[in-house]
């Protein structure tokens, strides 16, 4: 689904992502682990195009629709309208089965998308994505600024819409613990190089990768 | 530049400027005259434009300003030196005061400023009947320097070359002191100069009135050499020229200043001269200056950001990169090892292996 | 009485135009982020391109239409100028535009001259409470009412509008959906083209234009925009009529000249308070 081979993103003199393969399988759920600056978002980037790249080669084998760092929903339009503008490349704008599947942002259909919590705007945020009917859903930083609780939530529904709808996904998290917990398989970046990668089991009893994003073990949920 | 090479620079430039002056006739010098000045007003919208960050759409007025300084005292009994002298500190003046509140602005607000700025003191100078309203001002007397009256264009030539000149030095020493480094903080990030110590409103405002007093300077000359003045002289396109100059030569720098005065002036001139060639209608004239103007600033805004004078720096570099690029391109084929060795820890984790269909 | 009505009048026709500049000035800058300084020119694009279709022969209901279309080409072309490189600031946009109005000025006398042009608007007068009020007075508020309830409409219903608003307050988001932000941009540029076209078109048969007539449109026109903050176009209608009827009080009740200082003085005011505030407030804007 995913093949990115030897990936080179450069931002004026300053090498981004230097030689980055990955592969993500149609259906998988795969993880990208990485601390600030580790050049994650760069990479996702690259993926929906909206850098160059300065080397490598990228190949989708599908539509892939990109949930940007911070949510970026349109604060002054409604949740309505900020999910059938990412219909803008499908050719159905109805939200109605969104509303099915989320049916608390249902309820906030008209409201200002600017005027809802963290957890709301990250779940109209993943809707928004979905809304182009993609084969692969790629999130950076879901879980930043969420109650677990809520990050909990939200990674069930896309276990289910994952194993339902054969949807592939690509988190990139700062946060291990989630993705790992989610995921089936990782990757780690480290200033724009992958250092590890591994079935998240693997990846998760791996010490290195413990002490430098874990800090405590991981507890199996679903 | 190092400070030998710099002060060769100014010492040929002086030179040249003399010499021209003394060689030209009498038609070319009047064209020597009108680029000295314009080249003087040029110097100092280069450096806002260039160093503070500042658009100026109105540069015209203190211009204008200084010209009328200098026209007012002179017309009123004032001995024509004290007018010259006038002339940029009641523009400097202005600027100072004008902008305490105009620099809080930034951006398009402040070009909408500087404009608004020109307009207003259009309308002033039309209305009040010292500076004679529409008509304007008439019979400004000849500069009188120590006794002698200066009647010839190339006695002007003199002063506007010396006048320029005197700019020029003052502008170059300023950048080079430890106001000028202040400046070039301002130029490249507002936040982090201020919050290096800079007071950034004060050297704001600094710059705002020297290139303000340079544009009076210039403006007293003219009012002299013209020994009349009147509101159309000082139209908005007046501020517009001076934009397109700076930004063709090369913002920020002394040298794009004259460079770009220098092309686009005698640009426009000699296009002038073609459009008055009988045969052509009378508003070739303007529609050759205006097309010229319009390409010219398009061009180096899009094409040129740095003006002509980084053109050649530009190209050396770009040159010098190529060659680099290819050095680089032999340093990636020999990463692997070290990527890989630098990957050891991970190494025991998980094999590198694809588990993946 | 009838002094004052007809001051109101005048201002609300000249504060109608004034509205429409605004509305152009502030669409793009909400798209585009840019401060298009030729958009003054289209409405005198708009305004030459009527008073020659109409020399030519043309009825008014082509004639007018033809030339706002053609400003709404203007305004795409002048966009291309100012948008269409990758890695344009805005600075660098801003003096772009002004590129293009100055090359106007050369087009504009190269076709139509330098000399001052009119064309006549709807023929007739009417008489209100005692006053002789010319018709084409009374044409351009309902027009100009209109034209701001469809851009209203445009922008609050319509998915086009969505995207456009989409693309001013989030162009990244927009791009990763698949907006295309240029697109969008070049929209905004056509349809300030057309606001300015149409402003053009109603104010040339009260007051003849000539090539530099685009500055005190410009002039006028931003000063409304900032008086409507350069947020929405509706509130540059109110922004746009309210200096419009002040000016035509002052050249009324006092001094003509003085009227285009008003507008300045007004902007530069409230330009310097929100900045005042702003340093107080240790807000940095980039």
């Amino acid at each position: 689904m995913i093949h990115v081979d030897d990936l080179s993103v450069r931002y004026a003199a300053a090498t981004a992502l230097d030689g980055v393969s990955l592969r993500v399988a149609r259906g998988e759920k795969v993880a990208l682990i990485g601390a600030n600056g580790a050049g994650k978002s760069t990479l996702l980037n690259a993926l929906s195009g909206m850098i160059p790249k300065a080397g490598g080669t990228i190949r989708l084998g599908g539509q892939l629709a990109h949930v940007p760092e911070g949510r970026q929903l349109f604060p002054d339009l409604s949740v309505d309208d900020n999910l059938r503008l990412g219909a803008f490349r499908a050719r159905d704008r109805n939200p109605a089965w969104i509303y099915e599947l989320f049916p608390e942002v249902g309820r906030l259909r008209q409201q200002r998308a600017g005027s809802l919590s963290g957890g709301q705007q990250q779940m109209v945020a993943i809707g928004r994505g979905l809304m182009a009917r993609p084969d692969v859903i790629a999130i950076d930083e879901m879980s930043l600024g969420l109650a677990p609780l809520i990050v909990q939530q939200l990674a069930q529904r896309l276990s289910e819409l994952n194993a339902e709808r054969g949807l592939t996904l690509l988190l990139v998290e700062q946060s291990a613990r989630v993705a790992l917990s989610l995921c089936d398989r990782a990757y780690v970046l480290e200033t724009g190089r992958i250092v590890a990668q591994g079935s998240a089991a693997e990846l998760t009893d791996s010490p290195f990768v413990v002490a430098a994003y874990l800090g405590a073990p991981v507890e199996e949920t679903s | 530049m190092r400070q030998g090479s710099r002060s060769a620079a100014i010492a040929a430039f002086a030179v040249a400027g003399f010499a021209a002056a003394l060689l030209l006739d009498e038609s070319a010098l009047s064209v020597y005259v009108l680029l000295a000045l314009t080249a003087s007003v040029t110097v100092g919208v280069s450096l806002l434009m260039g160093h503070a960050g500042q658009v100026s759409l109105g540069h015209g007025a203190f211009y204008a300003c200084g010209a009328y300084a200098a026209g007012l005292l002179a017309t009123h009994g004032c001995p024509t030196w004290v007018g010259l002298l006038a002339a940029p500190l009641a523009a400097a003046a202005v600027a100072a005061l004008v902008g305490v509140p105009l620099l809080l602005l930034r951006g398009h607000h402040l070009a909408f400023a500087t404009l608004a700025l020109h307009l207003m003191f259009l309308s002033l100078i039309s209305e009040l009947t010292i500076t004679g309203g529409d008509v304007g001002l008439r019979g400004i007397p000849r500069l009188n320097v120590a006794g002698v009256e200066l009647t010839s264009t190339r006695s002007y030539a003199y002063v506007s070359f010396g006048a320029l000149f005197l700019i020029v030095v003052v502008a170059r020493n300023i950048l080079a002191s430890r106001p000028g480094r202040a400046l070039r903080a301002l130029s490249s990030s507002e936040v982090a100069a201020a919050s290096s110590g800079v007071a950034v409103g004060y050297y704001k405002l600094a710059v705002f009135a020297l290139s303000a007093g340079f544009a009076g300077l210039a403006g007293g000359v003219y009012a002299f050499y013209m020994g009349y003045l009147a509101p159309g002289s000082f139209p908005v396109m007046l501020s517009i020229e001076y934009i397109v100059m700076a930004a063709v030569g090369g913002l920020g720098k002394v040298s794009g200043a004259l460079a770009g005065s220098a092309v686009v002036f005698l640009l426009v001139h000699g296009l002038s001269r073609v459009a008055t060639l009988s045969g052509m209608p009378s508003t070739a004239p303007i529609i050759l200056s205006y097309a010229v103007y319009a390409v010219l600033l398009v061009s180096a805004v899009l094409f040129l950001p740095r003006g002509l004078v980084a053109w050649p720096a530009a190209l050396w570099a770009r040159a010098r990169s190529r060659s680099s690029s290819a050095a680089d391109a032999t340093d990636a084929a020999t990463q692997p090892a070290a990527l890989s060795s630098a990957a050891a820890p991970a190494e025991t984790v998980a094999p590198k292996h694809g588990s993946f269909s | 009485m009838s002094a004052f009505l007809s001051y109101l009048i005048h201002g609300i026709a000249q504060g109608s135009g004034y509205a429409l500049v605004a509305s152009g000035i502030i669409i793009v800058y909400r798209v585009t982020r840019v401060v298009n300084l030729a958009q003054g020119m289209f409405a005198v694009v708009a305004g030459f391109g009527t008073a020659s279709l109409l020399e030519a022969g043309l009825p008014h209901a082509l004639a007018e239409p033809m030339a706002i279309v053609m400003a709404a080409a203007v305004g795409v072309c002048t966009g291309y100028v100012a948008i269409g490189r990758r890695g344009t600031n805005p600075q660098a946009s801003l003096i772009a535009t002004l590129g293009v109005g100055v090359f106007a000025y050369a087009v504009e006398v190269l076709t139509w001259g330098d000399q001052p042009r009119s064309f006549s608007g709807l023929a007739g007068s009417h008489e209100l409470f005692g006053v002789d009020i010319p018709r084409q007075y009374l044409l351009i508020a309902p027009i100009t009412l209109l034209v701001f309830a469809g851009l209203e409409l445009f922008f609050e219903r319509t998915y086009a509008g969505k995207c456009m608003t989409a693309c001013a307050s989030n162009p990244y988001a927009a791009a990763l959906q698949g907006i295309g932000v240029l697109r969008m941009g070049l929209y905004a540029f056509g349809l300030g083209g057309a606001l300015g076209g149409i402003a053009g078109v109603l104010l040339t048969p009260l007051q003849p234009i000539s090539y530099d007539s685009d500055v005190s449109l410009f002039v006028n026109g931003f000063a409304a925009a900032i008086l409507a903050g350069l947020k929405r176009p509706v509130l540059a209608l109110a922004g746009g009529l309210v200096l419009g009827v002040a000016e035509s009080m002052v050249a009324g009740y006092s001094k003509a000249s003085y009227q285009s200082s008003l507008a300045l003085l007004l902007t530069l005011a409230i330009l310097i308070a929100q900045a005042t505030r702003r340093e107080a407030l240790h807000v940095v804007e980039e």
